[in-house]
């Protein structure tokens, strides 16, 4: 029998013991007396920090002749194929087997035609363009393929233009690594102004895409009545190709890309430079400039007024549209989530590319190696969803053409801020005289777009668009820092775990800062009030259930 | 090396007999390539040629129509032979685009890196021979223009036994990584479901009414 007395007193009770709990109750977070907790310095895991310069082929870099076509010296770490130079100056036709097979172009990527004004260059051109998509989707597992690293562990989907390769797309078998070939941007095309050029898409991609020549003189129709705008109502078709004809009557630095849902397909990165260079004798081009970058046989124009020329494209990409393509892998599912689900007005831009790449993988292959007294172009394109404010440190750089239209020279003003609208070009000269003005001396300077977004990854800094001006003399044979200090400011930048949020690192733990700026040491919980808190809680509910079923039981009993 | 190459038929539609170019294990020329051909050469296991067969296989897209949410097939997803067969392949491209026919897991004796490979750079066909050795095994086909073997352009050759089927092959075998297709609920859908609920509610007072009788 249990008392009405002692039903209340076990009822206080467990009220006593919940207060009790909530007074012993466990916190995420602790306040600190007057002794802060103490530090741990976290250094980055040593297992995926990788070479700055992987040295694949060292062999690329040095200047060379290959069946004729003089090729430039590339002093970079990743340079490009010099055999695929001298297949993009003379043509699949016009070199040897023994070069063709050095290179993976098929045999019908680039024939040239006849020389039209018998100025010693050919004046036809049929090059073959493909579509790829980087970092898409297998059935096969939780993997991309073919793999492409923007930067040390980010392969966001990107699809790009390829000039027409062969055989295998990956390094081998066993390899989910694309070939050199297979990267973003697409690259750069060069023809001659005045020249017949049928540029001819082979979809191998899985949805529409078209070629839209932005700014560059091309009629509206092909000669049979087909669009030749690279209309985006009139797409090629998966499986389909089609030859866009062209005669440019003008030359500049212009652009071409995909206009088939446009907002989507050139944040996916469909786009490129188009030059068109000055008709000029022996003006034999280089026709595509892979990864666009240092272009190491300029034309016959260019090679009058400057030592070195560089393309530079800017693009962006975001990464919930280029997840559409990794998460399924149905054209449907694909085509549905991009087209009606994606909504490109609520979203921004994560990755920054400058050539294909963001910072520290900017380094291998779009830096600007320069040395003392030189004058340099850059052909920049914006292809940002963004503007573009191209900064220079240690330089003031002019701008000689805008859109592929030569400014006067009186309007020719050096400045330190380049602005780029979406779309537009500008033809810079880089002049490396150390006057105080145009060059501050010898350095490795950074350049990048100055909004600040532009040099993070996903909003982690440094990274996006980022690269140097460097002088020859301060890079290593490997194209990276000589000075150890220096090397050593860029290193921690090349591991996957930095560029990884969920793996927390110290930045400026160094030394006699290790204290100040390390990572604060985990604060251990406490097990004595962790376990004054169950058993208070535990012995309330008790208390209350025995009291509540005892009294139920009672009740029933004297009824 | 030609005499390994053996007998090449060139494309259709070249009427001038273009000489492919013969590059160590390789041929090619405008049209496409070949590499690996092995016409005559027995694989060590194998002491003589057990049977011979010709496969016309296609590549497209038109092949792939018969296969929803995928874009490129072969006209077969997969061949049967017995071990130390002869395959003779005619291999057909029916889109003006690049399509391969590439074959891994052969043994790098007679074909390096394991490979047998053919290719089309548009319509056109070419014709070849490999010999696979005795052992039961699956080996895998496939094209690697990017993106054309994960949206269906998969098959497999099966010697003998096999050895297993391969994953994502059109028709043939799931995915390993399955894509999930949302189910199409309804209002009907969810009231069915309450329905069933409710007459599960109902179930033990339903038996207990129905055996009541028999316990008297």
């Amino acid at each position: 029998m249990m008392s009405r007395q002692r039903f209340w007193t076990e009822c206080a009770l467990a009220l006593i013991l919940a207060s009790a709990a909530w007074q012993l109750r466990p916190h995420s977070t602790v306040t600190m007396g007057a002794d802060l907790p103490a530090t741990t310095p976290e250094m980055f895991a040593e297992n995926d920090s990788e070479p700055p310069c992987p040295n694949e082929h060292p062999d690329w870099r040095a200047a060379q002749e290959i069946e004729g076509v003089a090729i430039d010296a590339a002093l970079e770490c990743e340079p490009d194929n010099p055999y695929d130079i001298a297949v993009a100056v003379k043509g699949v036709e016009g070199v040897s087997m023994r070069t063709l097979m050095q290179t993976q172009f098929a045999q019908d990527a680039l024939t040239f035609g006849e020389d039209m004004d018998g100025d010693g260059d050919p004046d036809v051109v049929h090059l073959k363009l493909e579509v790829v998509e980087l970092n898409g989707a297998s059935p096969d597992g939780e993997f991309v393929i073919p793999g492409y690293r923007i930067a040390p562990g980010i392969q966001p989907a990107i699809w790009a233009f390829a000039p027409k390769s062969r055989d295998m797309a990956l390094k081998n078998f066993r390899s989910t690594e694309a070939i050199a070939m297979l990267r973003a941007p697409s690259p750069t095309i060069r023809v001659e102004q005045g020249d017949k050029v049928y540029i001819t898409l082979e979809n191998t991609h899985y949805l529409p895409h078209t070629i839209h020549l932005h700014g560059v003189d091309h009629p509206w129709r092909t000669a049979n009545g087909e669009d030749n705008d690279g209309d985006g109502d009139m797409p090629v078709y998966p499986g389909e190709s089609k030859t866009y004809e062209i005669q440019p009557r003008h030359a500049g630095t212009m652009l071409y890309h995909c206009h088939v849902q446009t907002d989507k397909h050139l944040q996916m990165g469909m786009s490129g430079l188009f030059v068109i260079e000055e008709n000029r004798p022996n003006n034999w081009l280089q026709t595509f400039n892979i990864g666009a970058g240092l272009v190491r046989h300029p034309s016959v124009a260019v090679r009058e007024r400057y030592q070195r020329e560089y393309d530079l494209l800017f693009q962006t990409l975001d990464k919930h549209l280029s997840a559409i393509v990794q998460r399924s892998n149905d054209p449907r599912v694909i085509a549905e989530r991009m087209n009606r689900d994606y909504n490109i007005t609520e979203s921004l831009e994560h990755y920054y590319l400058l050539n294909g790449r963001a910072y520290p993988y900017t380094l291998r292959d779009a830096q600007l190696v320069v040395n003392s007294d030189e004058a340099i172009k850059l052909r920049v394109g914006n292809m940002q969803n963004a503007p573009l404010a191209l900064h220079l440190h240690g330089h003031k750089v002019t701008a000689t053409a805008q859109d592929g239209v030569e400014i006067p020279q009186a309007l020719q003003l050096p400045r330190d801020v380049f602005d780029l609208a979406t779309a537009q070009r500008a033809d810079l000269l880089l002049s490396t005289v150390n006057d105080g003005l145009h060059s501050y001396g010898p350095g490795l300077w950074m350049f990048h777009d100055h909004v600040d977004r532009a040099v993070t990854t996903d909003g982690i800094t440094p990274g996006g668009n980022m690269s140097f001006v460097a002088y020859q003399p301060l890079l290593n044979e490997s194209g990276m820092p000589k000075d150890e200090h220096h090397a050593a400011m860029i290193n921690y930048a090349f591991s996957k775990s930095y560029y990884n949020r969920n793996a927390q690192h110290s930045l400026w733990a160094k030394g006699e800062f290790t204290e100040a700026l390390g990572k604060v040491a985990p604060i251990a919980p406490d097990y004595l009030q962790l376990m004054g808190f169950g058993l208070s809680l535990g012995a309330a509910l008790g208390l209350l259930l025995h009291a509540l079923t005892r009294g139920l039981m009672q009740r029933e009993e004297t009824q | 090396m030609k005499r390994l190459l053996g007998v090449v038929i060139l494309s259709g539609f070249s009427t001038i007999a273009m000489a492919m170019m013969d590059h160590s294990r390789m041929v090619m020329d405008e049209h496409g390539m070949i590499m690996n051909a092995n016409p005559s050469q027995l694989p060590r296991d194998c002491r003589e040629i057990f049977e011979e067969v010709h496969f016309e296989i296609r590549a497209g897209r038109q092949h792939a129509q018969k296969f929803p949410g995928r874009m490129f097939a072969f006209s077969a997803q997969q061949w049967r032979v017995k071990p130390c067969a002869k395959l003779n392949i005619t291999f057909i491209n029916d889109d003006p685009i690049r399509h391969q026919f590439m074959l891994h897991g052969l043994p790098g004796y007679l074909y390096p890196d394991g490979m047998f490979h053919m290719e089309l750079y548009g319509k056109g066909q070419l014709t070849a021979s490999f010999i696979v050795p005795s052992q039961n095994k699956t080996y895998l086909a496939h094209c690697e223009v990017p993106q054309h073997m994960e949206k269906g352009m998969k098959a497999q050759l099966i010697v003998g036994e096999g050895s297993g089927d391969l994953p994502s092959i059109p028709g043939i075998s799931a995915a390993a990584r399955a894509d999930a297709y949302p189910v199409a609920w309804s209002e009907w859908s969810v009231l069915s479901g309450l329905v069933a609920v409710l007459v599960g509610v109902l179930l033990p007072w339903a038996l207990e009414r129905w055996q009541r009788p028999s316990r008297r």
